[in-house]
């Protein structure tokens, strides 16, 4: 209290001249209609200029929030349009009710996820998610960003935590096919730049375009997940096929929000060729 | 209280001028747009630079207010003559380029030079009446109108306040 006696006796001229002005404005803002109209709108202008101040700087601050009940929400109505495709692909009225019914019956399930920790400078890298195995994560899922662009799958989950392997990673295997045909190629990333991927054994047939967007052919992907842009293609050496250097649709180094895919048919495929492999081997020692 | 005599004098000379003479004076309608010269601020200006900055705040309100209610300001005499008082330290200050708080103030306009005593003048009555044309027109519609107003002013202030400025400082200061 005393303080602010102090603070008050210092600057009480200040408060007198403040005072005397305020009145003195008023005398004079309500003198005329002229006066009134002119410092009405320049005192709404003004104060108009620092509400909107303040209202960006609150902005600003509620942007994380936003941003994460945004990646929620695309990751439902993912969901939902998955649902939907699967709906139109197969209608009929019986599976119409039964999907309508059953939310576990979903091809894809999207989960949100944000990233703890990232490394782009190494020949492997390695992502880490916020979340785990509590949170319904499993290996061998997809993760895409909201926008639908390839980040990479999920090699190792704890608890709380799972790791995925990104596309930038020379270990990184994944199938990918050329936006409208049929062509199907090779992911590879040679470690010279975290831009860009290659893309081998593009048929011979196809006709590759730079600009040319290519998509992820993966069971652990829906479809329609792009990978990157077509910068430049040529024949390999025995011209038996292409071979495109792409522009990576995801920027990593700016990587945040993140969706986790699962593929809830991935664990009968997955024993579908198993079945196969061993099959395979059978005839093989025969 | 015998001291202050002349400061009373001095105050009320220049409001009557202001309100009696300067304020009736009929240059023609295109000139009276351009020149209008306020010599008031002296009131202000002129005050013992050894009193608080309250008291002059205060004795600046007091003349403001007789203006306003003498000449029908509705408070622009109080809105633009404050200010000047507020700032009439500071303003000091810079034109004489050292401190006004040692102990050798009171005989500080006296032994200002005539530049530093004239640019402390023109500087603060071109200070004050930019706020009060500025507040007049509260538009920038005719800027280059409002800027020669204010320098044409302030000017024709400066002359007819400087005779002024010199006998004060000289008699009563010294």
């Amino acid at each position: 209290m005393n303080r602010l006696l102090e603070f008050i006796k210092r600057i009480y001229v200040v408060l007198l001249f403040i005072l005397l002005e305020c009145i003195a404005i008023w005398q004079y803002a309500t003198s005329t209609p002229y006066t009134e109209a002119k410092i009405l709108s320049r005192t709404t202008a003004v104060g108009g200029y620092f509400s909107r101040k303040i209202t960006n700087i609150n902005h600003f601050f509620s942007l994380a929030g936003e941003n994460n009940m945004l990646t929620h929400r695309v990751a439902e109505l993912e969901q939902t349009l998955e649902r939907e495709r699967e709906l139109l692909a197969d209608y009929t009225e019986e599976s119409w009710q039964r999907k309508m019914a059953d939310e576990d019956d979903l091809h894809y399930r999207y989960y949100p996820a944000r990233v703890a920790s990232m490394t782009i400078s190494h020949l492997r890298n390695y992502i880490i998610l916020d979340k785990g195995e509590r949170d319904g994560i499993k290996k061998n899922m997809g993760v895409i960003t909201p926008d639908k662009y390839l980040v990479g799958y999920i090699i190792e989950v704890s608890e709380r935590y799972s790791v995925a392997m990104p596309v930038l990673n020379t270990e990184f295997t994944m199938g990918g096919s050329l936006q409208m045909t049929n062509y199907t190629c090779s992911l590879r990333w040679s470690g010279d730049s975290p831009y860009h991927v290659d893309i081998l054994d593009v048929s011979t047939y196809a006709q590759p375009e730079v600009g040319m967007a290519v998509e992820a052919w993966s069971e652990r992907m829906p479809k329609g997940v792009t990978v990157g842009y077509i910068e430049s293609f040529e024949h390999n050496a025995a011209k038996t096929a292409y071979s495109a250097r792409l522009k990576l649709a995801v920027d990593m180094s700016a990587l945040d929000n993140v969706l986790i895919v699962e593929n809830t048919h991935y664990g009968e495929l997955e024993s579908l060729m198993d079945n196969l492999d061993i099959q395979s081997s059978s005839n093989g020692t025969k | 209280m015998y001291k202050y005599i002349p400061y009373i004098w001095l105050v009320l000379a220049v409001v009557l001028v202001q309100i009696f003479l300067l304020d009736n004076i009929d240059l023609g309608a295109s000139i009276s747009v351009l020149i209008r010269p306020m010599i008031f601020p002296l009131a202000v200006l002129l005050l013992p630079v050894e009193w608080k900055s309250v008291w002059v705040l205060l004795v600046s309100y007091a003349v403001a207010l007789v203006l306003d209610m003498m000449l029908g300001g509705s408070g622009i005499y109080v809105l633009t003559l404050l200010p000047i008082a507020l700032l009439r330290r500071s303003l000091l200050f810079i034109t004489t380029r050292r401190s006004v708080e040692s102990s050798d103030q009171s005989q500080l306009f006296s032994r200002m030079r005539l530049g530093q005593l004239m640019l402390y003048v023109g500087v603060t009555l071109l200070l004050h009446h930019t706020l009060f044309f500025a507040m007049e027109t509260l538009s920038m519609a005719n800027f280059g109108r409002l800027v020669a107003t204010i320098l044409l002013s302030t000017l024709c202030s400066l002359l007819l306040s400087w005779p002024i400025v010199r006998l004060f400082t000289s008699k009563v200061t010294a």
